[in-house]
C-alpha cells in the first residue's frame, strides 16, 4: 500500500484561490482559479512529491471558477470581468462565450451533454452548447436568487441560491431545450429548500448520480437524495463540522467556520469538505461517518478536489474572508497542497 | 440523634460523596463526577471529543490526531500520570483513597469545631454549662463563605509573613475560633488536646519531625499514634514558625506544598483544588449548581437541570461564534467590491 504522503506545491498563486479541478481525463493536471487573475494549470508527478506550473492564463479580473472541457486541453473559467471565456489550455487562446450582466460565480460542464452552464450573480444561467456545429449562442435562465454554488452530476445541474433556494434541472430536458433554443421550456426538474439554515457554501454531487451534498457558511454539512420518494427523502440528514469550541474562559460555545469547499471521491463515492477552520475532513455519505481528519492547514481552505482516478487531493489554502474584514489579502499566505492518498484512505466502510 | 435540621452533613456523608482522583472534587453523585471527568480531564482538546478514561484518550489521540498524549488535562501536578485507569471511582489507589478520606475527615471536624466556637453551642452529646449558651446564630452560606476567605486570607499572610522570616507569633484571639477557643478536641485524635498556642509544648525531635514524606503506602493519619511517639501536633495554625519545627507536606507527597502548620496545610489542599478546578468549566458550573441544588434561573433551567450533560439546541446557538455570518451575501461578493479586486468595466 502505497504511503499517503502531502506536499506543498512550490509556485502556488500569488492570491487567494477561488477554485481548482482536476482534468477528467488526465489525473495529473491541475486547473487552479486565483483573484489575482490568473488561472493556473499543474502537473503533478507521480512519485516525486511535486507538481509543475506549466501555464497560467491571465484574465482582466479575478477569477471566480474553472472546469475543465471534454478534455484536458479545454477549460472555462468565470470571473469577476462578468465574462464565461473558453480557454484552450494548449494555445491559450481566450474565446468569450457570453457576457453576463454581473461578476460570474460558476461554471461547471457536463461532458456527456456537452453543455458549459455558467451561473452570475445577475441571478441568471447561461446554458453554453460547445458542440461547435451547433451555431447556438447560449440560452438564459433566470433564477430567483443570486446563485452561489453550482455542481452537475451525470444528468442532474444543481444551483444553490440565497433565501435558500435549491434548485435542480435536468440534464437531458436543458439539451434538448438548447437544440430547440427555447428557454422558455426549462424549468427546474424540482425546487427545494435548502437543509441548511444559512447562506449555501458549496454543492457537490455524488458521482453515482444519487443525490449531492451541500455546506453552508454555519459549520454544517447537509446529504441529499435527488430522488423525489418519501422513503429516499427520508434519507436526508446535516451534521455539524468544521467548528472549535472555545476554552471555557472565554465563554464557552463553538467557533463555527464556514464550511468552504466540498468534494467527492470518484472512486469511493466518499466526500471530502474543507472549512474556515484550516481542516480537511473525509466523510463517508452512507455510513454517515468521518472517516479521517487531516492536520490543520496554516489558513482556511478555499477548495478541495480529487483527481479523476481518486489518488490525488489538492487542496487550496489561503485565508478566510471573515466578517468585517476590510482589507483582506491572501497575498503571500495563499498556498496549494497535494495529497497522495493511500489506496484505502478515502475508502468508506459502506453502510451498516 | 435523628435530627438532621443543621445545613451540615456528617462525616459518613461526606465520605460517601464520589470526588474525582484527578482534582480531588468531590459530587451528589457518580453521574456527575463521571461528567465532569469527561469534560475536564478526558476530553481531547483537538475535536472535542469526550472519552471515558485517560487511556481512550490516549488511544484516541494516537489514532485520530496522530499525537501522543503525555499527561491529563487539569489534574493536580502529581495526578497528571496516565498510567493509573481511573474511571469514575474505579481504579484509585487505595492509599489516594485513605489521604483523601483523611482529608475529609480532618476537613470536617475544623469546620465542626469553627461552627461550635462561633455558636458557643457544645457538640452533640456533651452538656455545654460554661455560661449561658449563647444565642444560636445562623450564618447563611455566604457568610460562612466569608469567613472562609477571612480564615484563608489570614492563613495565606501568616504563611507570607514565616516565608518572609518575620515569624509572627500571632495572638490566639486572632485566630478562627475553631482552633483556639474549641475545648473539644477533634475525636480522631487520641491524644490530650494541648493548650492552645502551646508554644511551650515539648518540641519535637527534629530527627522526626523532618521526616520525608510518607511513602506511597497508606498513610497513617495525622496526629494518629502513628510509628513515632510524638505528642499530638496542636492542629492549629498558631505553631510559631521559630519554635516548633516544620512539619512536611502531608497529603501531596512531594508536590512541594508550602510546609505549615496543618489546618494551613488543609487550605493549600484546598487551594490547589481550587485552582485546578478554577477554569469554570460551565459543566463544571452547572454541577456546582445541581450539587447545591440551585436550579438555574430563567429560561434554559429545565434543559440545564440534567446534570449538565446536555444544553438545548437554542442555547447551543448562542453561544457559538460564526466567523462568517451574513446569510445574504456570500465572502466572494464581499471579496469582489474590495478595492484590489474590484474590476471596472470598459465601456
Amino acid at each position: 500500500m502505497a504511503p499517503a504522503t502531502q506536499f506543498e506545491v512550490a509556485q502556488p498563486p500569488n492570491d487567494a484561490i477561488s477554485a481548482l479541478v482536476f482534468a477528467p481525463d488526465a489525473p495529473n493536471r491541475l486547473l487552479v482559479s486565483s483573484w489575482d487573475k490568473n488561472v493556473y494549470l499543474y502537473e503533478v508527478v507521480d512519485g516525486a512529491e511535486e507538481a509543475n506550473l506549466v501555464k497560467t492564463y491571465e484574465h482582466r479580473a479575478p477569477v471566480l471558477d474553472v472546469c475543465f472541457g471534454a478534455n484536458q486541453g479545454e477549460a472555462f473559467t468565470a470571473g469577476l470581468d462578468r465574462l464565461v471565456k473558453r480557454i484552450d489550455l494548449v494555445t491559450g487562446e481566450q474565446t468569450i462565450l457570453s457576457k453576463h450582466n454581473e461578476a460570474v460565480r460558476c461554471v461547471v460542464y457536463s461532458p456527456k451533454q456537452s453543455i458549459l452552464i455558467s451561473a452570475s450573480w445577475d441571478s441568471t444561467l447561461h446554458i453554453h452548447s460547445t458542440d461547435p456545429s451547433s451555431s447556438q449562442q447560449h440560452l438564459t435562465i433566470q433564477l430567483p436568487g443570486k446563485p452561489h454554488a453550482l455542481a452537475a452530476s451525470p444528468s442532474k445541474v444543481v444551483v444553490a441560491m440565497t433565501a435558500r433556494l435549491v434548485h435542480i434541472y435536468d440534464l437531458p430536458t436543458i439539451a434538448t431545450a438548447l437544440a430547440s433554443s427555447s428557454a422558455a421550456t426549462i424549468s427546474p426538474w424540482q425546487q427545494r429548500e435548502s437543509s441548511l439554515k444559512f447562506l449555501t457554501r458549496a454543492v457537490s454531487c455524488m458521482p453515482n448520480d444519487a443525490g449531492y451534498a451541500t455546506s453552508s457558511i454555519e459549520g454544517r454539512v447537509a446529504v441529499e437524495w435527488f430522488e423525489d420518494t418519501a422513503e429516499s427523502q427520508a434519507r436526508k440528514y446535516a451534521f455539524k463540522c468544521h467548528r472549535q469550541a472555545l476554552p471555557d474562559d472565554e465563554g464557552g460555545g463553538d467557533i463555527v467556520y464556514p464550511v468552504n469547499a466540498l468534494a467527492f471521491h470518484p472512486v469511493h463515492g466518499t466526500f471530502a469538505s474543507g472549512g474556515g477552520d484550516g481542516t480537511v475532513a473525509l466523510w463517508d455519505a452512507e455510513a454517515k461517518r468521518r472517516m479521517r481528519q487531516y492536520q490543520k492547514f496554516p489558513d482556511s481552505v478555499a477548495a478541495v478536489g480529487f483527481s479523476s482516478n481518486g489518488k490525488y487531493l489538492a487542496i487550496g489554502v489561503c485565508p478566510g474572508f471573515e466578517t468585517g474584514m476590510e482589507n483582506y489579502s491572501g497575498e503571500g499566505r495563499t498556498k496549494l497542497f497535494i495529497r497522495e492518498l493511500s489506496e484505502t484512505e478515502a475508502k468508506g466502510k459502506g453502510s451498516k | 440523634m435523628g435530627k438532621k435540621k443543621r445545613g451540615h452533613p456528617d462525616v459518613e456523608e461526606l465520605l460517601a460523596r464520589p470526588w474525582c482522583y484527578y482534582c480531588e472534587r468531590d459530587f451528589e453523585d457518580l453521574k456527575l463526577l463521571i461528567s465532569h471527568q469527561k469534560a475536564k480531564h478526558f476530553k481531547c482538546d483537538r475535536c472535542g471529543k469526550r472519552l471515558n478514561t485517560a487511556g481512550g484518550l490516549s488511544v484516541h489521540m494516537n489514532q485520530v490526531h496522530k499525537e501522543s498524549l503525555n499527561s491529563v488535562e487539569n489534574a493536580l501536578p502529581n495526578r497528571q500520570g496516565l498510567d493509573i485507569e481511573i474511571f469514575g471511582m474505579e481504579g484509585v489507589p487505595e492509599d489516594i483513597v485513605q489521604q483523601h478520606n483523611q482529608r475529609i475527615i480532618t476537613n470536617f471536624y475544623t469546620a465542626q469545631a469553627e461552627r461550635h466556637a462561633a455558636t458557643g453551642n457544645p457538640p452533640p452529646g456533651q452538656s455545654g454549662g460554661q455560661g449561658p449558651a449563647k444565642k444560636i446564630k445562623i450564618e447563611s452560606s455566604n457568610e460562612i463563605k466569608k469567613r472562609l476567605a477571612e480564615h484563608r486570607a489570614k492563613v495565606a499572610a501568616q504563611k507570607a509573613a514565616a516565608a518572609n522570616g518575620t515569624a509572627i507569633p500571632s495572638p490566639v484571639d486572632g485566630q478562627s475560633p475553631g482552633q483556639g477557643a474549641s475545648p473539644f478536641p477533634p475525636p480522631q485524635t487520641g491524644f490530650p488536646y494541648p493548650p492552645p498556642g502551646a508554644a511551650g509544648a515539648p518540641p519535637f525531635p527534629p530527627a522526626q519531625a523532618y521526616a520525608p514524606p510518607f511513602p506511597s503506602g497508606p498513610s497513617p493519619p495525622p496526629g494518629a499514634p502513628g510509628a513515632f511517639n510524638l505528642p499530638a501536633r496542636p492542629p492549629t495554625n498558631t505553631a510559631p514558625a521559630s519554635n516548633l519545627p516544620q512539619r512536611p507536606p502531608y497529603f501531596y507527597n512531594g508536590s512541594g506544598a508550602p510546609p505549615s502548620g496543618y489546618p494551613g496545610n488543609a487550605s493549600t489542599v484546598d487551594e490547589l483544588v481550587a485552582s485546578a478546578a478554577r477554569q469554570g468549566d460551565d459543566i463544571d458550573q452547572m454541577i456546582r449548581m445541581a450539587e447545591a441544588g440551585i436550579k438555574p434561573a430563567g429560561k434554559n433551567g429545565a434543559a440545564e437541570e440534567a446534570g449538565g450533560e446536555k444544553k438545548t439546541k437554542k442555547d447551543k446557538e448562542k453561544n457559538m461564534r460564526m466567523v462568517y455570518a451574513d446569510t445574504e451575501i456570500s465572502p466572494e461578493e464581499k471579496m469582489a467590491l474590495l478595492s484590489r479586486y474590484s474590476y471596472i468595466p470598459q465601456e
